[in-house]
């Protein structure tokens, strides 16, 4: 019987497991995870969990008991070590020795490293795992907290959004002059700074946190300019790094900062599979030739395609990337791969909010940005299904229809 | 299984999500001319209530009003992502003018 070995247990390496069997994948499936948690969704860690909103039944799913059902090999808390791709095995962190046929690699992302003195202090927390979450959660509970959130990236900004929602105070410290400004563009990144810090966010940008303050636990941070920010806790989103240690010891070759991957998401080495935040992908999209996204949609789209791929040998990625952001009661939500220097066209309010900037380049239709007007999302998904690219006036108009311009 | 009621015909506007609990059960209530369509309330996604989103007529759909998945009425599957998971499905029987949903 053949076997699959999947590495990480995260959102598409869950997504990979549980596709092979619904496609009738008969081998064996295996999938280690090194966190002891069950699978779980990853996105609602920093909107509703830290904030006691979420149920965790819905976040950790499906249940325990699918796995066995499904004849899938759920081991957690264990690491795959080491593989060796002319062999086909692999060495897991308790000693134990895997063969396959099929190695899929989900390992994820690392939080970044950073330099500044103190993050190691009791009441400095991270955010990229349920156990975090849940601990910044527990804190949370007891009374209105002061928090200082180091970086102002989507993590960082749904973390001090959610917490002033319910009834704290955030501060949001971003070493770039503007928070977002990389994934939405400076108009954009703008825009929705202003929602926020309308709601209640303080935000600190274009100034570095030189060390978190506090004798035995964190009281606040010293900024590069001198000025002390106090809290009750110290978040660190500073971002996170593709963990690609494994791929590289099975030789597999890299582009755009992952693992270099085909739409069918082979990497380079034969039976090797590289899915997720790590998978470097070509995407009909994008301009460039492989393209790297820490999106949810994607990495269970990956997951899936590998799955058929090891089970049929077909199956190719294309989907239009999408992605959302919860922040506070501004959801943002956004189709196709935007770049910074896009020119950028609205349409709609902005002070309700309900309106969606549109991403042009070379005045074609790239990428929309919607917040409270899922009615134009909606029209931009059928242009880019039918390939249209409606011109700016009309894109600007709110009464030009964009679905009807899709049907033509 | 029990079948319970949930009103009258006149109690779901033509073609616009309501709410409705059965038991303790969320659900939204779409009416298309006289056939009912109920669906859970409670989007497989995250956190948002069906029954505040669009009904799309073209798709026999309800848009999530947070992030866009649209969930079939008679299947229950989502057209696009964020959401994955099909939403559930109940089957209703209108007798008269009674609204009867299949918990
Ligand atoms: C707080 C937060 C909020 C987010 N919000 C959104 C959002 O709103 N929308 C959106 O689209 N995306 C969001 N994302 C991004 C999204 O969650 C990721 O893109 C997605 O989880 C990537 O899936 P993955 O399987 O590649 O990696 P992960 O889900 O990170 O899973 C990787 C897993 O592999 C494990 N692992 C790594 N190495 C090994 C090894 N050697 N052996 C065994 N196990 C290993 C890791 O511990 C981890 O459990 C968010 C992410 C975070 C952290
Ligand atoms: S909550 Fe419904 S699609 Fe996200």
């Amino acid at each position: 019987m053949p076997i699959t070995l999947i590495v990480g247990g995260g959102m598409a390496g869950r997504a990979a497991a549980l596709t092979l069997r619904r496609v009738g994948y008969q081998g064996e499936i295996i999938l280690v995870g090194d966190e002891t948690t069950p699978p779980y969704d990853r996105p609602p860690l920093s909107k509703s969990v830290i904030v006691g909103k979420a149920d965790l039944d819905k976040v950790i799913k499906p249940a325990l008991a699918t796995y066995a059902e499904d004849g899938i090999d759920l081991r957690l808390g264990v690491a795959v070590t080491s593989a060796d791709a002319a062999a086909k095995t692999a060495t897991l962190s308790d000693g134990s020795e895997v063969a396959w046929d099929a190695l899929v690699i989900a390992t994820g992302c690392a939080p970044r490293e950073v330099p500044i003195p103190g993050l190691d202090k009791p009441g400095v927390f991270r955010i990229t795992r349920l156990d975090e979450a849940l601990a910044i959660q527990e804190v949370l509970s007891s009374g209105p907290k002061r928090l200082a959130v180091i970086g102002g990236g989507f993590i960082g900004m749904e973390a001090a959004a959610a917490a002033v929602a319910h009834g704290h105070t955030a501060t949001v410290l971003e070493a770039a002059p503007e928070p977002m400004a990389r994934p939405l563009g400076l108009a954009v990144a703008e825009r929705v700074l202003r929602w926020a810090t309308d709601r209640g966010v303080e935000v600190r940008a274009g100034v570095g946190v030189d060390e978190v303050l506090g004798d035995d636990r964190a009281s606040g941070v010293r900024l590069a300019d001198g000025d002390i920010i106090d809290a009750d806790l110290v978040i660190c989103a500073i971002g996170q790094v593709p963990r690609l240690e494994l791929a590289r010891l099975l030789g597999c070759e890299e582009a755009a900062g992952g693992i270099k991957v085909d739409t069918g998401m082979h990497t380079s080495v034969d039976g090797v599979y590289a899915v997720g935040d790590i998978a470097a992908f070509p995407s009909k999209w994008a301009d460039e030739d492989r393209i790297r996204v820490e999106h949810a949609g994607v990495a269970i789209g990956h997951g899936q395609t590998a799955a058929e791929q090891i089970a049929t040998g077909e199956g190719m990625f294309e989907d239009l990337p999408t992605f959302w952001s919860d922040q506070g009661d501004i959801t943002l939500n956004m189709v196709g791969v935007p770049r910074p220097e896009d020119e950028i066209v609205w349409r709609g309010d902005q002070a309700i909010p309900a309106c969606t900037a549109f991403y042009l380049r070379d005045g074609k239709l790239r990428a929309a940005m919607s917040v409270g007007d899922m009615k134009t999302l909606r029209g931009v998904r059928k242009l880019f299904a039918a390939g249209v690219s409606p011109t700016a006036e009309q894109l600007a108009d709110p009464d030009a229809d964009l679905a009807a311009l899709a049907a033509g | 299984m029990a079948q319970v009621s949930i009103g009258k015909l006149s109690d779901f506007p033509d073609g616009t999500p309501t709410f409705a609990e059965a038991d303790g059960t969320r659900l939204c209530i779409v009416r298309v001319g006289d056939k009912v369509h109920a669906i859970c309330d409670d989007c497989p996604h995250a956190e948002a209530s069906l029954s505040e989103g669009d009904f799309l007529a073209d798709d026999l759909a309800v848009e999530c009003p947070l992030h866009g998945s649209a969930f079939n009425l008679e299947s229950g599957d989502p057209d696009a992502p964020p959401a994955t998971e099909a939403v559930q499905v109940f089957a209703v029987t209108v007798d008269g003018d009674d609204v009867r949903v299949e918990i």
